[in-house]
């Protein structure tokens, strides 16, 4: 069967192309994806040797770099290594809080996209939702640092208002990053929802604004069961680039507040620990994974909805 | 009924607009601020317009060192990306119906797993590799380019793979069978056939694909080695102290991306006014007739007012002078800083004889200095280093005199840096 496939394939391709989507394919799947997940892996159960050591007596599989971000360094007094777990759970709160923010905001709009008629208002709504995207992911938490900084925009016109006297410190309070992360992840949010409300038929809703349903109601009964594909798959990706950002915790994060990515880079590269990186960062990988395939189950939804 | 119709609308009136005022409002904000002379990037208080931090940022040669690395890891991760997310689109298409679901997520994957890992697992990935094949420390896999590029394209070509995969499901595979059966190869029959139908669908792969590494963080923060991209350079200045010359890249960036937008929809347009018309998409899109792209395309029009703006922008800061304007601002700031002081005075020696009266305290003498000292510093509200708490005690002491005359303008714009302020302020 197998055999009779693959003589299929250079049938159809021919040996030339056959060979060269077999390369093509081959090097992106083994060599990109496959191997260095399974490298990182790998490197995580290590211990962390200089170079001359590697594949020396001492270069045994060890379950240690996982223990500490239990259970902390050794002799830990506490216990468990309360300030990685609390980094690491406050991270996918955060993640989800992010989630559920755009998922709140950017529903109105999608709907309103998706059974517009298509005129040029919608055109131009369009057009604005991707020039934002366009920027640098950078730039896009610098300009919210200029908007939440102490003599930004937001404390000089409250104050100018006269709600508050002195300014307030929304970096410290994490409002400033909670409001860029789900800045940076508004449109990855809206096109998936888009794509599948425009295909809804507009009789449905038609049919059940003349049986007398609610507004409130079409949207429960209809629209959203409806959107189910395209809600799922705009939450995981949200879910999951908020859970693995680096940018936007760095510039707009307080100072006491660590995201879990935060404390991965400082094992790279300030700590030079990379067995201990890597077994992070494959937690948060396993974490993600988990929670992504958890949420899909339970809205039924698979794999092949992503990404359309 | 009515007036609940009335009541949605205005609702969703209002979203919109704040909506939208929460997505561009950011971009407009940064973009103000490029033009503001304060040296911390601010919109209010405005001060004076100027154009100097285009000049800063023209001359900052970390950022133009990082705009040649982001195009050169650009370029080739285009390159590689486009090949292999149309051989992964092609080879879906294709492949045994039973494994097809689990090689679909196996490459839609690196989409979904954080750009910090990926990049990660390049860079342990390729260590091991040289360490295994024995080669020195700083050898081409050790290549912060190479590294980058490989492990941006292990995502990027997910997008190109996904655009691919769209325009082929349109694809007639007859028109290839028919090729063959008329005697050409397989290489040919792609080459002729398919590829120029997957053109279109290249072109997009490219710019979408350029534009993810141009702007791609995670992974190259652990990638890019002694090559830092422009997105690096702008992180490590926007953590360690920001100034408006970055408002100024922002600003150049958003124009650039209105100018593309407007241009792609013009196109856009024109392509289906024609098809409108009943006239053939070749007919329009071939010829270049001036006149005719603006007929009942608001878009055009707009289009040529952005660039007609831009162009008198320009030209106006080839004479404009920021300087005197600079100056009445500082001699402002210094009249206002020294009514603050002489009240502060005041207040001091009311306080003084206040004590005085109540009887002589020779220890408070000393001390009382310090607080004063300490009040002006809070009283700065600028956060430029003009007036920087040490320029103010040189000048406080002769306190009486008025504030120098400004300098005659100059178009250099160092007149006015802190320093010089120093050797003038003594002399009066």
């Amino acid at each position: 069967m197998d055999a009779g496939f693959i003589k299929e394939f250079f049938k159809r391709n021919g040996v030339g192309m056959g060979w060269f989507l077999i390369i093509a394919v081959g090097f992106w799947v083994v060599v990109l994806i496959i191997l260095p997940q399974i490298s990182m892996f790998d490197f995580s159960f290590r211990n962390d040797l200089p170079p001359p050591e590697i594949g020396g007596p001492k270069d045994v599989y060890t379950l240690k770099n996982y223990q500490y971000l239990i259970f902390g360094a050794d002799g830990n007094p506490d216990g468990y290594n309360k300030t990685d777990l609390a980094v690491f759970g406050k991270t996918l709160l955060a993640a989800a809080f992010v989630t559920i923010l755009d998922l709140v905001l950017c529903y109105p709009i999608a709907y309103y996209l998706g059974q517009s008629t298509g005129g040029g208002m919608a055109r131009l709504f369009v057009l604005l939702l991707i020039i934002p995207y366009w920027i640098n992911e950078i730039l896009r938490a610098f300009a919210f640092r200029i908007i939440f900084g102490d003599s930004g925009v937001i404390n000089e016109m409250l104050m100018v208002i006269g709600i508050i006297d002195n300014p307030i410190d929304f970096v410290r309070e994490n409002i400033a990053l909670y409001a860029g992360l789900g800045y940076a992840y508004i449109l990855l949010m809206i096109f998936p929802m888009y794509n599948v409300i425009e295909s809804l038929d507009r009789n449905q809703i038609e049919a059940a604004r003349d049986m007398g349903a609610s507004w409130i109601k079409i949207h429960r009964r209809i629209v959203i069961p409806y959107a189910k594909p395209g809600i799922s798959s705009g939450c995981t990706m949200v879910f999951m680039l908020s859970a693995g950002a680096l940018a936007a915790p760095q510039i707009l994060g307080g100072p006491s507040s660590l995201w879990f990515t935060q404390i991965i880079y400082q094992w790279f590269n300030q700590s030079v620990n990379w067995p201990q990186g890597s077994a992070f960062a494959a937690v948060l990988l396993v974490t993600c994974i988990i929670i992504v395939l958890g949420v899909m189950r339970l809205f039924n939804v698979n794999m092949g909805d992503i990404g359309k | 009924m009515k007036t609940d119709s009335l009541l949605i609308r205005i609702g969703l009136g209002f979203y919109l607009v704040l909506f939208f005022t929460y997505l561009l409002g950011p971009l407009v904000l940064m973009s103000i601020t490029a033009f503001n002379s304060p040296s911390f990037p601010q919109a209010t208080p405005w001060e004076v317009l100027t154009f100097e931090w285009f000049n800063v940022l023209y001359n900052d040669a970390r950022i133009v060192n990082g705009i040649k690395n982001s195009f050169i890891i650009g370029f080739f991760t285009v390159i590689l990306s486009v090949i292999m997310g149309l051989a992964g689109a092609l080879v879906l298409t294709q492949i045994w119906p039973k494994i097809r679901a689990t090689f679909y997520t196996i490459i839609i994957a690196p989409i979904l797993i954080p750009g910090v890992v990926l990049g990660i697992s390049t860079l342990v990935f390729w260590d091991r590799v040289n360490v295994m094949l024995g080669l020195p420390n700083d050898s081409f896999l050790h290549n912060g380019i190479l590294l980058t590029v490989l492990g941006q394209s292990t995502f990027i070509a997910s997008y190109c793979m996904l655009v691919f995969v769209a325009r082929l499901q349109r694809y007639d595979l007859g028109l290839t069978e028919a090729a063959l059966d008329l005697g050409a190869t397989h290489t040919q029959a792609f080459r002729k056939i398919q590829l120029p139908f997957l053109a279109p669908a290249i072109g997009s792969a490219s710019v979408l694909a350029f534009l993810a590494s141009f702007e791609n963080y995670n992974t190259t923060t652990f990638t890019f080695g002694k090559y830092p991209t422009l997105t690096i350079e702008l992180a490590q200045k926007v953590r360690y102290g920001i100034n408006p010359s970055i408002s100024a890249l922002a600003f150049i960036i958003v124009c650039l991306t209105v100018l593309f937008a407007l241009v792609h929809e013009v196109r856009n347009r024109r392509v289906q006014l024609a098809i409108a018309n009943g006239a053939p998409v070749g007919a329009v899109t071939s010829g270049f007739k001036l006149p005719k792209i603006f007929a009942g395309n608001p878009v055009a029009v707009v289009l040529a007012l952005f660039v007609a703006v831009a162009v008198a922008v320009i030209s106006y800061a080839q004479f404009y002078d920021p300087e005197p304007a600079k100056a009445i601002i500082l001699q402002e700031k210094r009249a206002a800083q020294q009514l603050r002081i002489e009240e502060l005075q005041r207040k001091l020696k009311d306080k003084r004889l206040q004590k005085n009266l109540k009887g002589p305290d020779i220890f408070n003498e000393g001390k009382s200095k310090i607080p004063k000292l300490e009040e002006k510093k809070q009283k700065t509200p600028f956060g430029s280093g003009i007036f920087s708490p040490n320029n103010l005690n040189k000048v406080a002491p002769g306190a009486e005199t008025p504030a120098p005359a400004p300098k005659p303008a100059s178009p250099f714009g160092s007149v006015f840096d802190p320093t010089n302020l120093n050797k003038v302020a003594p002399k009066e």
